[in-house]
């Protein structure tokens, strides 16, 4: 009889009844188990790292498809300087002669940016979030993920946090910091009216931020800025734009099937959906700049 | 006789910017970087903008040129004052502080 039996050679003796295993716990216990190649190993970080011709072989190929990929695209382009471009005739001066007429925005950027390309916008404030959704996740401190040692650190650098005296740096705080973040809440809040907006208004605020924070410290900024706060803010101000957007497109994205008043350009109400949207994307950014600094600094907020 | 002035204060201010700029690039330790950085800060941008406000004479430009001064003469100081505590507290090499190396 031979060791190894075919799997046909198998099914025929368990149809003839001539291989019985007897303990079979024992021989699943102890039996060793198939190799297979497994795929998702195969392209594992480690194995791609430890066979250099695999790690080769892959970035080649990868390397070569991006490059496909955007070959393709710049192909498809329509060329670079022609006169019937459709940037050169049709949209920028559209832009600028119904521009306040269909946005209701005085600030031609942000009709553009809030408006005309809300979707763009989306994707930046996406980006933001994944982006500090991601320092989150490496460096953000939990029970698990770190050792005595560091936790010792991080009581010492607490200790160093709340007895260090810093009179200059917190009579100056105390004075710059509201002034800095009123500014900050102004650039967000006139965004349709003058230069500004979501994104220079909220990183103002974030500055604002930190400033405050590198006075008094991180305990006293976590009697009103928790981590709660922050995904609070975050994930309502990515919420709140994409249902803001999500109406105005659905509803007719050229502006026909919907009505939203948009007063008299100029004016601090007007322009529609600019001004919410305007202060989400301030919101976003302002918690993106103080939580990158919190993370980076204490690796928590 | 306004534009001449203006621009003699405005170019008096970039002058004490390149003082400032050299300064930075010329000295070596930490301390005496930031003196010359400070320079620039306080005394040229003084200067530049009292030339534009020379230039422009309109009260609510001059109050909002105004406003810069003072928030760059509060926070400049605080801002060189924290580096250069860091810098006492936390370098121990006395050769560099001294004799710059």
């Amino acid at each position: 009889m031979k060791d190894k039996k075919s799997f046909w050679e198998h099914l025929k003796a368990w149809v003839d009844g001539e291989e019985v295993i007897l303990n079979a716990d024992k021989y699943i216990a102890t039996r060793t188990p198939k190799e297979s190649l497994n795929w998702h190993k195969f392209f594992s970080v480690q194995n791609v790292k430890e066979n250099k011709r695999n790690y080769a072989v892959l970035s080649v190929g990868i390397t070569a498809l991006f490059i496909g990929i955007m070959l393709s695209v710049v192909d498809a382009l329509p060329e670079f300087g022609s006169p019937y471009n459709p940037s050169n005739n049709e949209v920028m001066v559209r832009y600028l002669e119904k521009g306040i007429e269909e946005t209701g925005a005085v600030n031609f950027v942000a009709g553009m940016i809030l408006d005309y390309r809300a979707f763009d916008t989306f994707g930046e404030a996406n980006v933001l979030f994944l982006a500090v959704m991601c320092v989150v996740l490496l460096l953000k401190k939990d029970k698990k993920n770190y050792s005595a040692k560091e936790e010792q650190e991080n009581q010492e650098d607490d200790f160093f946090d709340t007895n260090e005296k810093r009179p200059i740096l917190q009579i100056g705080a105390k004075m710059l910091a509201p002034m800095v973040i009123l500014y900050g809440i102004y650039v967000v809040l006139n965004g349709h009216l003058s230069p500004g907006g979501g994104f220079s208004g909220g990183s103002i605020i974030g500055a604002g931020l930190i400033l405050y924070a590198s006075a008094y410290g991180q305990k006293k900024m976590q009697t009103f800025f928790t981590f709660k706060t922050f995904t609070k803010i975050c994930a309502g101000g990515l919420l709140t734009y994409c249902a803001c957007k999500s109406y105005s497109f659905f509803t007719g994205a050229n502006h026909v099937g919907y009505e939203i008043p948009k007063g008299i350009p100029g004016n601090i109400l007007s322009a529609g959906f600019i001004l919410p949207l305007n202060i989400c994307v301030g919101l976003i950014v302002a918690c993106t700049m103080y939580g990158f600094y919190a993370l980076f600094t204490k690796g928590d907020i | 006789m306004r534009e001449i002035l203006a621009a003699i204060f405005i170019i008096a201010g970039l002058i004490v910017f390149l003082l400032s700029v050299i300064g930075v690039f010329r000295f070596k330790y930490v301390l005496n970087r930031i003196h010359a950085a400070a320079l620039g800060d306080t005394l040229g941008l003084v200067l530049i903008v009292i030339g534009v406000m020379i230039m422009t004479l309109n009260f609510f430009a001059i109050a909002k040129l105004f406003l810069i001064i003072l928030f760059f003469w509060l926070s400049s100081p605080i801002a060189t004052h924290s580096i250069a505590k860091v810098e006492v507290l936390t370098n121990r090499n006395y050769e560099e502080r001294v004799h710059e190396k």
